[in-house]
């Protein structure tokens, strides 16, 4: 058992891992990796891989960096240029696709670990695997788009990864990729998927596509989606798996 | 309890009476993004303590609507729009009284999902206090 926040690419990481054994060697482990890429892939320091890159003064991709560029052309390329990592009058920026997949990866190393029931939370991501008490899922609470201490919805997962954009923390940082004006269609953006990589590279995407984003994520295979429209009218996917509030055990 | 469901079957017929009223012209109707199942009948389900009530499905000018209202004991857990027209002045009111349905119980979850979060606004958030209690 294990508790650990931290602040890393700008963002507080929480773990909760409930694992029996002394894992402290896999989680310094996982936050040295999350660590390592903010060095290597933050568009905001001159001297990271991306910028490098951006530049021109380094031809030779690493994997990791050929990997991510990988992603964001196939997310762009599904979203029909909703979701950018190159706007116009920008250097390159990945970060809609690095979190997701760096916070992924670091789980995937606590798995690699022997971590077996572990939440780990980057500011707002969350990845669960298994369950926290034997016989009940994890409890993602969604926050409520327009009041910071409530939530709007309570989500069940075990293996599993539950992401969430929208605009009421930094503003109107999300650009629609296609216009390059911030998106506004939407208050917020939660899509339930296998991994953290495509379910925070989606709600990205979504939420970028603003009220064309709804019927899009829906339509995405391989994830269950809750969004707070404009209008404030909340649209769900039949197969997300939400948990009643009232009773520890219970998935409905 | 059926105090309750009574109060929340008034609420409902509140509603449809809103959407009844709306002076605004529609064009589409139906179309539920969230709609899990279409029933026609009022009808309840009942077990381990959970009940769930649908409202009978209400024909507007605008479309059908229905709510599914779920109740632990004698507290709401749960609204749904089972059916839901396109637009309407009253779409906003049924997702408000879910929302608020769920907020007194925010405390009893494990995490918290939610857009990117500063350091600044993490100190005063829910998932900072879920951090402190520890596990």
């Amino acid at each position: 058992m294990a508790t650990h926040v931290e602040q890393v690419m700008g963002l507080p990481v929480s773990l909760d891992l409930r694992d029996e054994g002394d894992f402290t060697g896999a989680v310094a482990d996982a936050f040295r990796w999350l660590r390592e890429v903010d060095a290597r892939f933050s568009p905001f320091r001159s001297g990271s891989e991306v910028c490098r890159y951006d530049r021109g003064e380094t031809t030779e991709l690493s994997a990791d960096l050929d990997e991510v560029l990988g992603l964001c052309a196939y997310y762009e390329d599904l979203s029909g240029g909703a979701f950018s990592a190159r706007l116009p009058g920008r250097g390159l920026d990945p970060c809609a696709v690095v979190k997701g997949w760096a916070v992924q990866r670091a789980a995937d190393r606590l798995h690699a670990a022997g971590a077996r029931r572990f939440c780990l939370n980057a500011g707002g991501d969350v990845v669960t695997a298994g369950e926290p008490e034997p016989g009940r899922p994890w409890r993602v609470g969604i926050r409520h788009p327009e009041q910071p201490e409530a939530v709007c919805a309570v989500v069940a997962s075990r293996d599993g990864a539950v992401a969430t954009s929208a605009a009421y923390e930094r503003g109107t940082h999300v650009l629609d990729g296609r216009t390059g004006l911030p998106a506004t269609g939407l208050l917020s953006v939660t899509v339930v998927a296998e991994d953290l990589t495509h379910a925070d590279a989606l709600a990205t995407a979504a939420f970028a596509l603003g009220a064309d984003g709804i019927a899009w994520a829906a339509e995405q295979p391989g994830c269950d989606v809750l969004i707070v429209d404009a209008q404030r009218r909340v649209h769900r996917s039949p197969g997300l798996a939400l948990a009643c509030p009232e009773c520890p055990q219970c998935t409905r | 309890m059926n105090k309750t469901i009574f109060v929340v079957a008034l609420s409902i017929a509140g509603f449809v009476a809103v959407w009844r009223f709306d002076p605004t012209p529609a064009t589409s109707s139906t179309t539920a993004t969230s709609a899990p199942q279409v029933s026609t009948a009022p009808s309840t389900s009942a077990g381990s303590g959970a009940v769930t009530t649908q409202g009978s499905a209400e024909s507007t000018e605008f479309g059908t609507v229905q709510v599914q209202v779920s109740f632990s004991g004698s507290r709401i857990t749960d609204v749904t729009l089972v059916q839901q027209p396109d637009s309407g002045r009253g779409v906003d009111a049924i997702p408000l009284l879910r929302e608020e349905a769920l907020q007194a119980q925010s405390a009893d979850i494990d995490t918290v999902s939610g857009a990117t979060q500063t350091s600044e606004s993490y100190i005063k958030s829910l998932q900072a206090a879920l951090d402190a209690k520890g596990s």
